[in-house]
């Protein structure tokens, strides 16, 4: 295996693809590397080419997210998502830009099954050990979205630059389909590079985890408000971040007999998600 | 002289009979109760700065020259039939030094019945190309169907003994006179050992002698395993461990890793490592199997238990074997009635092993949690009806005990238990704040055959030798201490010599919390016979009585004023060496030797989100004389924070379909972290058991872990009024359980 050092992003996304993967903090996807979940000949460091640090509303995707959690222009609901994640090792080795684009944990989907994720014909977990597992969008593959940033920048509406276009961060997630496995709309050599978060009057983020620290959340709940009103987003429900407008949309999820949990669990973080921001 | 008897010897709660020779010439009476010069008082251990400075060597890092690297094939299948199995591409890659299959080592094989079974191996040069080897291993897998639930087991007779029955006096008699009866059924989930040292083992021929060095909590019993399954001498094989980075009773055998090591070197010529990692570790090497505990018990009015009943159902895997999850219930209470029947269902899922008070644990949690339903039941303090059942002789083997101060740690638990009101009425929002407590027998008392030797140079220092283990408890410093007190000695002149099967006598397994209580005995025996040496030596040379001289502060001491520094009287052998030997005594006849004790656990639980933090525990044991506080309370620590993952977040998952193992890695598999530890507490009686050896002490590696579940599930009821019966108690148990108890108080309410 090779690592190559680009000094331009233009000439990382040209270097990536055929058995060459991007390399940020590596704090996904080396383990995947060991895993073979991911193989790879070549591996592209961004390090010098994706912007690092906060500068007023942007967020290089290159800023860790040890470096966010103590910033303080940052909005409460990303410090404290990026503070509740991983372990203080982890967070200063994994980027921003990276932890929006990690896999899912699913037990399933990390042993390799050959499951619909990974481009099989069914999902084991709906059959099988699902306790980590999704509420919503859940009928194709019930993985859970391991990220609770990405909740958080979902809930303030964040705004995401790539090597190509800019785009929406809702629109960064879709669901797998039939057609197409992925659960992001990146496309082969598209890099991500910086977001844009507007500034909410209030935010919080609430998280609900097996242990203490260093769990992926069971339900995370992040909430900002802003003039229009308040924006929610839900980590480890649904393959991917998932928006929803208030509680009562709840009653719209689709358990799993192992997950009807996280839907009694969801209603009180929601709750106490909105009172802390109204 | 040499005296043969014959005594018996439990291990873990499992007696046999056998013959041991045991030297008591003299006899040496215990120390009076109490701190003494160095027994009693807080050390550090002696191998803190080896260890903090990375200079102790553990099997991880031996490195031997031209040592090779074996990596395993194990079953993807939790149950499969290999149809062929093709090791000639392994064989002929240059790079590829040697490749086994079950025809080269009894412990790979064709048929493996749970996730991850060995079936073939390979060495190579590069720790990083093993795995890459086993992809020239060609192997033709036949999927069978596995059995995976332990009732579908113990309805097809799938059991790997008959089932165990227990009575005594007339449960149903009783049952049915009975004022109060309350049942239940618990659960207790599957939980890995995960010591930070994964299993492994260096295997290298020199000349006809065997050496391996392995990770391992019983050296001499590695020797046995491996001169009995390769029909070798004893005595030319060398085990060697001298530091050792946990086992929790996963380590006290051979295990398959050292015989594919030992298979692989014998095929190459060459030294073979073979090291699990972490997965590895945590699909084969055992575990804490699941149970289900179907518990029922009957009281009078006043609390007085006249009946217990449990049908325990052990989901003991592959391998292994159906653990004591009976024995609290037949030990703890003084009830007249008993009944037990106990199933070890055969599945596939990976084999269990003894894991930290293996059984005790479990039952605990059953009959503990079933205890405070009943005082719930009865409107009894808990802890008043615990006092009110105490056993004051032991039932199940009509013995007494050669120790028992449970009733005083129940005293000393009070204050801790009177705080629940202030502890209550802490409660706010939806954190609702409890008290539980749960109460802890289980075995430690030690036995023979152990022994030791002591050497004192010329130049007045001591040496332990004894090939023992210390497996990362502190036992090295609890023998350098109980020798250094014995000798008059400070501290800093002694040193401990362990770990290696040919430098030292035989010596205790250490499990069943037992190397000190059965090492102790033998090394302050080892120590006394130095001593007489050198005082019937400083007698003759300074023409004085022997009766009037102790050792004392580094000197031999006469009662008569004189005093000589140790060094003067053995610089008279100049390179000559005295050498003392001790032998651990036999256990008191006809008595049982066990450990006590009582925890009382604060919890707050969110009553909404069904989120538990342990807040507090207090530990109190009563493990006879405790020789080192310092170490003591880092066991008490260690075995309470392993019972809160135990209790709150580990839980290994498989597939309910396919058996295979889903939480290998550390993040799935949830250990507690430092922020999930409690304040704890720690108290021990330390009082000696006068019946017990010339120290008294007992062990207390695994006594801190057994009642932790039970207490802070009884804390969670005492909270917020939810049953909890399931381990872990993770959000899901925890918000049925609230759900359940809202239920109940919901049809109670006057409509």
């Amino acid at each position: 295996m090779q690592l190559l050092r680009p000094e331009s992003v233009e000439a990382a996304a040209a270097a990536l693809g055929n058995g060459s993967v991007a390399l940020a903090g590596g704090t996904d996807l080396v383990p995947m590397l060991r895993d073979r979940l991911v193989s790879a000949e070549t591996l592209v460091e961004l390090k010098e080419v994706v912007p690092r640090g906060v500068e007023g509303t942007r967020i290089g995707a290159g800023t860790t997210l040890a470096e966010l959690e103590v910033d303080p222009e940052i909005p409460a609901a990303l410090r404290e998502a990026c503070a509740l994640a991983a372990s203080p090792q982890l967070r200063s080795m994994g980027t921003i830009g990276g932890n929006l684009l990690q896999a899912t944990r699913c037990w399933y989907w990390r042993l390799d099954f050959p499951c619909f994720l990974h481009g099989g014909s069914r999902c084991h977990a709906r059959e099988g050990a699902h306790r980590e597992h999704a509420i919503f969008g859940n009928e194709r593959c019930a993985s859970a979205h391991p990220s609770d940033p990405a909740a958080a920048l979902l809930a303030l509406g964040a705004r995401v630059r790539t090597s190509r276009r800019e785009l929406g961060l809702e629109e960064l997630y879709r669901l797998p389909t039939e057609d197409d496995r992925n659960v992001t709309a990146l496309e082969p050599g598209e890099l991500i590079l910086e977001l844009d978060v507007p500034r909410p009057e209030a935010s919080v983020y609430l998280k609900a985890m097996d242990r203490a620290r260093w769990a992926f959340p069971l339900v995370g709940v992040a909430a900002a408000r802003f003039a229009d009103g308040v924006r929610l987003a839900l980590a480890g429900v649904a393959p991917i971040p998932w928006r929803l407008d208030s509680e009562t949309d709840l009653d719209r999820a689709t358990p799993l007999p192992g997950t009807a949990y996280k839907v009694e669990l969801a209603r009180p973080l929601i709750r106490r998600a909105l009172h802390s921001v109204t | 002289m040499a005296r043969l008897i014959r005594t018996e010897k439990e291990v873990e709660g499992r007696y046999t009979e056998q013959w041991v020779v045991v030297e008591e010439d003299a006899a040496i009476d215990q120390w009076p109760a109490g701190p003494r010069e160095t027994v009693g008082r807080p050390v550090p251990r002696v191998d803190g700065y080896e260890r903090a400075r990375g200079q102790a060597l553990f099997t991880a890092d031996v490195a031997l020259p031209g040592m090779l690297h074996a990596a395993v094939l194990r079953s993807p299948y939790a149950r499969a039939r290999v149809r062929r199995l093709d090791l000639s591409r392994a064989r002929e890659a240059d790079w590829v030094l040697g490749a086994i299959g079950p025809d080269d080592c009894d412990a790979l094989t064709l048929e493996p019945g749970f996730h991850g079974e060995p079936v073939a191996a390979v060495a190579v040069d590069s720790p990083g190309r093993a795995r890459e080897a086993l992809e020239l291993i060609d192997v033709d897998w036949e999927e069978l169907e596995p059995l995976l639930d332990p009732e579908e087991a113990v309805r097809r007779n799938e059991l790997h003994e008959e089932p165990r029955r227990y009575e005594r006096g007339d449960a149903d008699a009783a049952f049915a006179d009975a004022d109060v009866v309350v049942e239940a059924e618990y659960r207790t989930q599957t939980v890995l050992h995960n010591p930070l040292e994964t299993h492994q083992s260096v295997c290298r021929w020199e000349g006809d002698t065997l050496e391996v060095y392995i990770s391992t909590q019983f050296i001499w019993g590695v020797r046995d395993d491996i001169a009995e399954s390769l029909d070798l001498p004893p005595d030319r094989i060398r085990v060697i461990c001298n530091f050792m980075g946990g086992g929790f009773g996963a380590k006290n055998g051979a295990h398959a890793q050292t015989f594919i090591a030992i298979a692989l070197a014998s095929q190459t010529g060459r030294p073979v490592r073979c090291a699990l990692s972490r997965r590895e570790e945590n699909l084969a090497t055992g575990n804490r199997n699941s149970t289900i505990q179907r518990l029922r018990a009957g009281a009078r009015s006043d609390g007085t238990l006249v009946a217990l009943e449990g049908e325990f159902v052990n989901a003991v895997g592959w391998k292994g074997w159906s653990g004591p999850t009976y024995g609290p219930m037949e030990m703890l209470y003084a009830c007249e009635n008993v009944r037990t029947l106990t199933y070890g269902a055969k599945l596939n899922l990976p084999p269990n092993a003894a894991f930290r008070a293996p059984g005790f644990v479990e039952g605990t949690f059953g009959l503990e949690c079933l205890l405070d339903e009943l005082a719930g039941r009865l409107e009894l303090d808990p802890l008043e009806l615990r006092a009110r059942n105490h056993a004051d002789r032991d039932l199940a083997d009509d013995r007494p005990y050669s120790s028992k101060n449970l009733l005083e740690c129940y005293r000393r638990a009070e204050p801790h238990w009177a705080r629940r009101d202030a502890v209550r009425a802490r409660s706010e929002g939806p954190w609702r704040r409890g008290v539980g407590l749960a109460s802890q027998i289980w075995y430690g008392g030690g036995g023979p055959p152990s022994y030791a030797w002591v050497r004192i140079g010329s130049d007045g220092r001591a040496t332990v030798i004894t090939a023992m283990q210390d497996i990362g408890t502190g036992t090295r410093t609890a023998m350098a201490q109980i020798a250094a007190e014995e000798l008059g000695l400070p501290l800093d002149r002694v040193r401990v010599s362990l770990g290696d099967s040919s430098r030292g006598p035989y010596a205790s397994i250490s499990a069943g919390s037992s190397t000190t209580p059965s090492m102790g005995p033998a090394v302050r025996a080892a120590a006394a016979d130095a001593a007489r040496q050198v005082i019937e030596i400083a007698a003759q040379r300074y023409h004085l009585e022997e009766r009037l001289l102790t050792m004392q502060g580094g000197k031999v001491v006469s009662s008569d004023g004189g005093s000589w520094p140790l060094e003067e009287v053995t610089g008279l052998l100049e390179d000559a060496q005295i050498l003392g030997k001790g032998a651990r005594g036999p256990n008191p006849t006809g008595m049982r030797v066990l450990t006590f004790g009582i925890q009382v656990a604060d919890v707050a639980v969110d009553v909404e989100t069904g989120e538990v933090r342990v807040e507090r525990i207090a530990a109190i044991h009563d493990v006879g004389r405790v020789i080192n506080p310092l170490g003591a309370q880092s066991q008490v620590e260690g075995g309470i924070i392993q019972g809160v993952g135990h209790t709150l977040s580990e839980e290994r998952l498989v597939d309910p379909a396919s058996g295979i193992v889903l939480t290998q890695s550390l993040d799935a598999y949830k250990l507690p972290t430092i922020a999930d530890v409690p304040e704890i507490v720690v108290e021990l009686l330390d009082i000696p058991d006068e019946h017990l050896t010339n120290l008294g002490s007992k062990g207390l590696g695994e006594p801190p872990i057994v009642p932790t579940a039970a207490a802070i599930v009884n804390a969670i009821r005492d909270a917020t009024g939810a049953d909890v019966r399931s381990l872990p108690v993770s959000r899901d148990e925890m918000l049925r359980a609230l759900r359940e108890a809202r239920e109940r108080e919901r049809a109670a309410a006057p409509a």
